[in-house]
């Protein structure tokens, strides 16, 4: 007979190990809460560093899951996990032999920093709303016009004790340098501004990129976060921050402001940690039993964790994550 | 007649070393208190005020009328030590008048007049008098004993952890009445004398011990007793007691004008050695309720400050909401003498840091009516859209002082003790009202509004918090707003509520558009949100944690949007709930007719 392993959560971590779970020859049920696979990255445009459509790597990850014989189970919730079964929000519990948890994470809500603007004033976004519009091929301020100048402000919920986000998102900073980087192409003329604390260009090539879109692109980055925005008479946003390099107070009215949001862990973690005795970082985000040799298990045996589910993680590190989970899963099964 | 044993030599030490170190204490403190507040108490002395000080210290010093409230039983308990010492000491001196006529009788004669007067006819009444007074003091002492085993009894969940001195004069109190009891009990049953508590004691006594064995008893038992007394005054102006003699002259000096401020005075002094270390003070706290910090609470504080071993962290970590002083039974000033110590520790303005305030000006706009938003209504700019609103509505022609960015109100400096600093804010602040000519300012910051009220000098300026002016608008028919069946709670700031009494404005408003639900502790009693700008110490997780702990009891209310009247507890609420929180103003302006 073959062994059940159950995947929850149909994001990019969760079809990975599915697949190489099943590549493995175990029964893999891959349990989703929304009506169709694909996670964050459905509303993604392209990808750091390589401008690579996100939709291209989806399509293949769908098309290899179509493919395989892996069991899919969409609009299903699982409300509370143990090594050995899944309860579903429908009261429906599922046996298994061990549990991938590949739930992902939530993004941090822009309007609980009331003083950017975000939902208050037209001309404030977020780096989301932005990949939607440069999906819809639509960039545009909210009276339909050209932006001028447009502001990036990094660290939106991250490393911010106010709002009790201590850790650091990871991604932000290149995706804000991405994201500049698109908006100098569809407006060349147009002044682009990154604020931020650090910058943080950690994986390959994202150093060079952030290089060039100083030299080529002649995107500023400026040290200081904003401390406030306020609407202009004419409808744009003025945002005050402090330049610290120089030490100086600064003014400037964007005609867009974009708020790069960073990655918090999902509400519902409480519960299903609390429901298998599973160990949480004080972050929120699920804590491996080890971070070097123990990266992908958790503290209770038969349950293992990929992606975005135990911390802040780009798409390249959630692949390389979904295998190293399911073989750990497989072994722990006994394939 | 001989007034004297040997046994009198402590009792007649303790007391000398504490009637001369309680003349030293008086004399400085009143002798370094400012030129001023010697004229306000040679104004006051032939005046009303010390006959109503003389009332206040009728009702509290010795009825402690204010702890009654608090807990009938703890009121009693420090009634009975209290008032019923009190009257030992007056009754007994009656009874030696009664006994010996008008003459001179030392001290020690009036407290041990049992042991002298066995030689003298009985007066029955007086016995009985005595014993009862006794009993109602020993009942306070039992009480008392019991306070420390079920202190939940008597209405306290946590009491004060004391110092050894403490401990000793504490000890020695407890001792003094039992062992009065049992000198008085044993000079009866040796020559008879005395009611049902001494009498019928000596009788057992007398029935149940030799004769030999009695008299040594008797002697040992005085000299216990006396040793207490000793003990108990030597160690008075050093411990907590130091409160009986200090909180008579502070109700009298309060009664006069004194008050203190935000530079530490000599009257400090009165205030900090008022304080009994009842630990009425400790239960209210959040940080010790919800955070569990037990060492930071007014009662250390005080203790800290008068044996001078405070520490920064000790007067840092406080919220100010005023919790505990408005429970205190002595009255005490219990912030601003937070305030003036942290002045004493971080007072040291730098005079660089103030250059930009030369020339600035970047009010907007001209009116009669000014609108002050604040650091933190910048921060929370849906209050400031929803101010816009309701004076676009009403009309008014509105002088904007701050709306591009202005000068910080000064409050949150003084707070953490910068007070030279703050007065610079206030100095330019006060400049830019006086230039632009406004007769009435209205802020949307409770903590703005304080400042303003207290700390500037703004004569011929209507200074309003929103609540006041919007529910202005409503009853004078300048904006009306809709009544629907929404249900709101409210959340009292500390700054407005405690701090400016204002309580009744913003639910008078809030009734105007809905239905009004109010919290388990509401208005005096109303719980601080957790992140005042007074504590520089806390973390923020601590202020999320008492943050979660309020929203609880206001989501207990079943009330769909929780209410506030402050930015910047509405930024901290917004952290601890999922329900919706919104401004005073944002609600109003919501509920105002469209087009």
């Amino acid at each position: 007979m073959k062994k059940r392993i159950i995947v929850i959560g149909g994001g990019v971590a969760g079809m990975q190990t599915a697949l190489r779970l099943a590549e493995q020859g175990a029964a893999v049920l891959l349990v989703e809460k929304e009506s169709e696979l694909g996670g964050k990255l459905r509303h993604w445009h392209v990808l750091f560093p390589s401008f690579t459509p996100a939709s291209e790597v989806l399509t293949e990850l769908r098309r290899r899951i179509n493919a395989s014989d892996i069991e899919v189970l969409t609009g299903a919730e699982a409300v509370a996990l143990a090594p050995k079964s899944v309860t579903l929000r429908d009261g429906r519990e599922l046996a298994c032999d061990s549990v991938v948890l590949c739930s992902g994470f939530t993004l941090f809500d822009a309007s609980i920093k009331e003083e950017y603007g975000y939902g208050i004033y037209d001309n404030v976004f977020t780096s989301v709303d932005l990949e939607r519009m440069f999906r819809e091929g639509r960039v545009a301020k909210a009276d339909g016009t050209r932006p001028r100048r447009i502001a990036f402000l990094h660290c939106v919920g991250s490393r911010d004790e106010k709002v009790c986000q201590q850790h650091c998102s990871k991604v932000c900073c290149i995706t804000g340098v991405k994201q500049a980087m698109e908006i100098k192409r569809l407006f060349p003329e147009a002044d682009v501004f990154n604020f931020y604390m650090d910058i943080r260009m950690f994986g390959p090539g994202y150093e060079e990129m952030y290089r060039e879109a100083q030299q080529r692109y002649n995107i500023h980055f400026v040290r200081g976060r904003i401390s406030e925005a306020s609407p202009t008479i004419d409808g744009r946003v003025q945002i005050k921050a402090e330049d610290t390099l120089t030490g100086r107070p600064l003014r400037m009215s964007v005609d867009m402001l974009i708020l790069l949001v960073g990655m918090r862990s999902n509400d519902d973690l409480a519960a299903l940690a609390a429901s298998a005795g599973l160990d949480r970082a004080p972050s929120g985000f699920m804590k491996p039993r080890d971070l070097f040799l123990d990266n992908v298990r958790s503290n209770v045996g038969g349950i293992f964790y990929a992606g975005a589910v135990s911390a802040p993680k780009s798409i390249g590190e959630t692949l390389n994550e979904g295998i190293a989970a399911a073989d750990a899963a497989a072994r722990y099964a006994g394939l | 007649m001989n007034f004297f044993a040997p046994f009198c030599i402590p009792f007649i030490i303790g007391a000398a070393v504490m009637f001369l170190t309680l003349a030293g204490k008086w004399a400085t403190w009143l002798w370094q208190l400012p030129h001023a507040d010697k004229m306000r108490i040679l104004r006051g002395l032939p005046t009303r005020h010390t006959l109503a000080a003389i009332w206040e210290v009728i009702c509290e010093s010795l009825l402690h009328r204010r702890i009654f409230r608090i807990n009938p039983l703890l009121g009693y308990m420090h009634m009975s030590l209290a008032f019923g010492w009190f009257l030992l000491i007056a009754v007994g001196w009656i009874e030696t008048v009664a006994y010996l006529g008008f003459r001179y009788v030392p001290l020690q004669a009036h407290v041990f007049f049992k042991y002298f007067s066995t030689g003298l006819a009985h007066k029955p009444v007086f016995d009985f008098l005595m014993d009862l007074l006794l009993l109602f003091v020993l009942s306070g002492v039992a009480l008392a004993w019991f306070k420390r085993l079920r202190s939940r009894m008597l209405g306290l969940r946590r009491t004060t952890k004391h110092v050894w001195g403490d401990r000793l004069a504490l000890s020695a109190l407890w001792f003094i009445f039992p062992a009065r009891l049992v000198a008085e009990s044993t000079t009866c049953a040796l020559y008879g004398g005395g009611s049902f508590l001494t009498g019928s004691l000596g009788e057992w006594l007398s029935a149940h011990v030799g004769l030999l064995p009695l008299m040594n008893l008797e002697s040992a038992a005085w000299w216990f007793y006396s040793s207490c007394l000793g003990i108990f005054f030597v160690a008075l102006p050093f411990s907590r007691y130091m409160h009986i003699f200090t909180e008579i002259p502070l109700i009298f000096l309060r009664h006069y004008g004194l008050r203190s401020g935000e530079k530490e005075s000599s009257f400090d002094h009165f205030q900090i050695e008022a304080c009994s270390r009842c630990g009425i003070c400790i239960d209210p706290c959040q940080l010790q309720s919800v955070l569990n910090v037990h060492t930071v609470q007014s009662v250390y504080f005080l203790r800290d400050r008068r044996y001078g071993m405070l520490r920064r962290e000790t007067a840092d970590d406080c919220l100010m909401c005023g919790r505990c002083a408005e429970r205190c039974p002595v009255g005490i000033d219990l912030n601003t003498l937070r305030l003036n110590s942290r002045d004493k520790i971080r007072n040291l303005p730098d005079e660089r840091r103030y250059g930009y305030l030369t020339g600035l000006d970047r009010s907007s706009g001209e009116g009669k009516v000014g609108y002050f938003a604040g650091c933190m209504t910048l921060l929370t700019p849906r209050t400031l859209q929803a101010m816009e609103r309701i004076f676009e509505a009403a009309g008014e022609e509105v002088w904007w002082a701050d709306r591009e960015g202005g000068v910080c109100c000064g409050r949150p400096l003084k707070l953490s003790g910068e007070t030279d600093a703050a007065r610079r804010m206030m100095h330019y602040n006060t400049e830019l009202f006086r230039k632009h000519g406004i007769t009435t300012l209205v802020t949307s910051c409770p903590i703005c509004l304080k400042v303003f009220r207290e700390d500037y000098d703004l004569k011929g300026v209507e200074i309003l918090h929103h609540s006041e002016y919007i529910l202005r608008l409503i009853r004078s028919g300048r904006i009306c707003p809709e009544h629907a069946a929404t249900r709101f709670t409210y959340h009292d700031p500390c700054e407005l509520g405690r701090g400016s009494g204002i309580y009744d404005e913003p639910r008078a408003v809030i009734e105007a558009i809905g239905e009004l639900l109010e919290p388990a502790s509401t208005r005096e009693n109303a719980l601080c949100c957790g992140s005042s700008v007074a504590n520089t110490a806390i973390s923020d997780d601590g202020q999320l944690r008492i943050a979660r702990s309020v929203c609880d009891e206001l989501e207990a209310t079943g009330a769909e949007v929780i209410v506030t009247a402050c930015p910047l507890c509405k930024k901290a609420l917004g952290r601890g709930t999922k329900e919706p929180v919104r401004d005073l103003a944002e609600i109003v302006a919501e509920s105002l007719p469209r087009g």
